[in-house]
């Protein structure tokens, strides 16, 4: 196992991560949390050296219970902003679970998402074309600007995909012509995603845009980290913060505000991993009312749809979804926020109020 | 330790009873200290011992280890807010070691005597605790002063004018460089070792006693403010609560190592205590960050080190030790809130004397002939 573990060295072991961890507020065991999680990743750094050492230092061997620590993790990150010592825990298990999936350590549940991913090029291993929901519109060869669905968008959430493609073709946007899923998935879970990459990276270059554009966090955070720094990546709502003021500006579908109250949520991989914080409730703000939750932005808690958790671990991701649920102040007519995931988890959590992404409210707003 | 049975108590989290009439709650043991405290806010009351740890530390452990922290130079440790305990002893009896009675002279204090026991008498299945109204207002003084050793003595003087803060911490200049670089926007004076005074009460009090505070700070210190608003303040706290592991943000090969952390000596010792850890510390060539509750003689030591390298490991014992043993010298203690475990439990003898300590072991067998509750720490 090739882990750094000197930054694992940096832990102190003073727990501050329990006070913070959604999955330890589930599940309560030492090892669902940041602090734990290091000290695991430690004895398998130790167990595959064959080495035995003292105390915490000794060695594990990557059983099943060892394998759920690492893969509870949802990835959020709260841990590593709160962390004293300044460590980043999710960047670390991650680098586990590749060690995991390297000696075949891998879960039924991981196995299929893989597969579906790496044969349709979806996380659905759907077989119908992903861009369907397009209809009649039209796709420029060339653009300045890529609209990068996302998996979830393209075969799930149809209408917000056309509603985000429709709000953007008019800046000069097209598509990638066979999308295929951005690897998140498969990067989280600790998989090798470099042949969707690549393939993404090809047509991105055909089309010669400089600028890619997602509504989904878990694409976003990919693209921008995880893909060579050769176009700027932009969430739909930083792209729509830019124009919503020229949006309110014109004759056709101006934006009008509108006499309702919503609420963010913030999806983590916008919020803490990429510090989109402020965007979407300028958005939100230049239409109507926002009541924050509970906790927001960087103490936003987790709505457990990430890090491969909802597909490893569903009841414990719905669980999460419904304590995120009680973050959601009296009143407000929408929860609004800006990623796939975070929406079907908080749905499938059975919230009364409606969930919505920020261009399904933007597109409320326009007025014919 | 090899084969052992681990009883996590953390599923014991519910809060029994609040008792506000009676300023008094029954919680079980897993309950997480903020979790109490955010439960009677709203009924104006709070569980006054603080630890920097308040978010993550349970009931439990806080009894069983007497921790404080940060407020105990006003309100005391946990031991002062313990009325009754339903323990579990070795041979499987439930026992109640107080009631609600606020005082009892009826019989020995077992309540005392299981506060700071750490699991080796018995395992605490609930607690009865007394809770204190929540003062109106607080103040902060930031005072500086040029070497730690003078911060020392301006505690002295404070103390010797019959001033009582709520709290009292000092953070000598490397904690302050580990906390600028966590939180920049802190303004905390940056020319020497600081001293962090809170006084609560009444908003008119507070008024008074941070200006008695400054005025005796004055002839000693570089510079003197009081901070300017609550949010200041609490931002403050915040970062001061969670330096201890923030070393490693100073200088990512350095891990802070729990060793001579805890050491605490009679107050008019402090300057003397100050004096001599600097000395180990420079000797021995280890970085250390002393801060702590110095309103209680508790200085914490965070010596930090490169683990992957042996012979600091070696320098590290050596300066712990060193640091336990000048404690001992100027009459103080190994630890004042974190307890003795495994790390000091052949400090204990030293420090209790041997007769003592011999009671202590007789206590033990009484009550747990077998060894079987946390077998080996405090060196039974």
């Amino acid at each position: 196992m090739d882990i750094d573990l000197s930054a694992i060295d940096q832990c102190a072991r003073c727990g501050t991560c329990r006070a913070y961890c959604p999955v330890f507020a589930e599940l309560g065991w030492e090892s669902a949390n940041a602090r734990g999680r290091l000290m695991i990743l430690q004895g398998l750094q130790n167990g595959l050296k064959g080495g035995m050492q003292d105390g915490m230092q000794g060695s594990l061997q990557a059983d099943p219970c060892v394998q759920d620590s690492l893969n509870t993790c949802t990835t959020c990150g709260i841990c590593t902003e709160n962390c004293p010592a300044g460590i980043n825990p999710p960047r670390l298990i991650e680098m586990g679970r590749r060690e995991l999936v390297l000696s075949g350590r891998i879960s039924r549940e991981q196995e299929t998402l893989r597969d579906h991913i790496l044969r349709s090029g979806n996380t659905f291993g759907e077989t119908a074309d992903r861009l369907s929901w397009l209809s009649d519109r039209r796709l420029p060869e060339k653009a300045d600007y890529v609209y990068f669905a996302g998996c979830m968008n393209s075969y799930r959430y149809t209408e917000t995909a056309a509603r985000t493609f429709d709000l953007l073709s008019r800046f000069g946007t097209t598509m990638l012509p066979n999308e295929q899923c951005c690897g998140s998935p498969l990067l989280r879970m600790g998989f090798d995603a470099g042949r969707l990459m690549q393939e993404n990276c090809r047509q991105i270059e055909r089309i010669g845009a400089h600028t890619m554009i997602t509504g989904c966090a878990g694409c976003y955070t990919t693209l921008k980290n995880d893909y060579s720094p050769q176009f700027r990546v932009l969430s739909a709502t930083e792209f729509l913060d830019e124009r919503i003021q020229e949006m309110q500006q014109r004759q056709e579908r101006k934006i009008k505000r509108l006499d309702i109250a919503v609420t963010y949520h913030d999806p983590c991989h916008l919020g803490r991993h990429n510090n989109i914080y402020d965007p979407p409730r300028r958005v939100i703000e230049s239409i109507c009312r926002l009541v924050e939750m509970k906790s927001a932005k960087k103490d936003a808690r987790c709505c457990g749809g990430g890090g491969g958790v909802r597909a490893g671990y569903k009841d414990l991701s719905l669980q999460m979804a419904r304590r995120r649920l009680l973050d959601v102040p009296e009143g407000v007519d929408y929860i609004v926020t800006s990623c796939p995931l975070c929406i079907r988890n908080l749905r499938d959590a059975g919230s009364k109020v409606r969930v919505i992404d920020l261009v399904d409210l933007v597109a409320m707003a326009a007025v014919e | 330790m090899q084969g052992g049975v681990v009883l996590d108590m953390s599923g014991m989290n519910r809060i029994l009873e609040i008792d506000i009439e009676n300023q008094q709650v029954i919680v079980e043991p897993g309950l997480v200290a903020e979790t109490l405290n955010l439960a009677i806010k709203p009924l104006g009351f709070f569980f006054p011992p603080d630890p920097g740890s308040l978010a993550m530390c349970t009931i439990g452990g806080m009894i069983a280890n007497n921790s404080s922290g940060m407020r105990s130079v006003k309100y005391g440790t946990v031991r002062n807010y313990v009325l009754d305990l339903e323990v579990v002893l070795a041979d499987g009896r439930v026992v109640h070691t107080g009631s609600k009675v606020l005082k009892s002279s009826a019989g020995y204090d077992l309540t005392r005597l299981f506060v700071g026991s750490e699991g080796t008498l018995g395992i605490i299945t609930s607690a009865g605790l007394k809770v204190a109204p929540l003062p109106a207002a607080r103040k902060l003084v930031l005072a500086s002063f040029p070497e730690a050793e003078i911060a020392g003595r301006s505690i002295v003087e404070i103390f010797s004018r019959g001033i009582t803060p709520s709290a009292c911490e000092i953070l000598d200049r490397t904690t302050i460089a580990v906390l600028k670089m966590c939180e920049p926007h802190l303004a905390l004076p940056a020319d020497g070792d600081v001293i962090l005074f809170e006084v609560d009460g009444t908003a008119a009090s507070t008024e008074e006693t941070a200006a008695q505070i400054r005025d005796a700070c004055l002839p000693l210190a570089r510079s003197v403010r009081i901070a300017s608003c609550r949010e200041e303040m609490e931002e403050i706290w915040a970062a001061r609560r969670l330096v201890g592991a923030a070393i490693s943000k100073l200088d990512p090969a350095k891990t802070r190592i729990y060793m001579g952390e805890d050491v605490g000596v009679p107050i008019k010792q402090i300057p003397a205590l100050i004096r001599k850890v600097q000395q180990i510390s420079s000797k021995l060539d280890i970085p250390a960050m002393k801060y702590g509750h110095i309103g209680d003689g508790n200085l914490h030591v965070a010596l930090f080190i490169d683990i992957r390298d042996e012979s600091q490991w070696d320098k590290l014992r050596l300066a712990a030790d060193r640091i336990h043993r000048a404690a001992l010298d100027l009459g103080g203690t190994v630890s004042s809130e974190h307890g003795i475990g495994l790390a000091r439990a052949d400090l204990l003898p030293e420090q209790a004397g041997s007769e003592a300590f011999s009671l202590m072991q007789s206590i033990k067998k009484a009550l747990d002939p077998q060894g079987i509750l946390n077998p080996g720490k405090m060196g039974l």
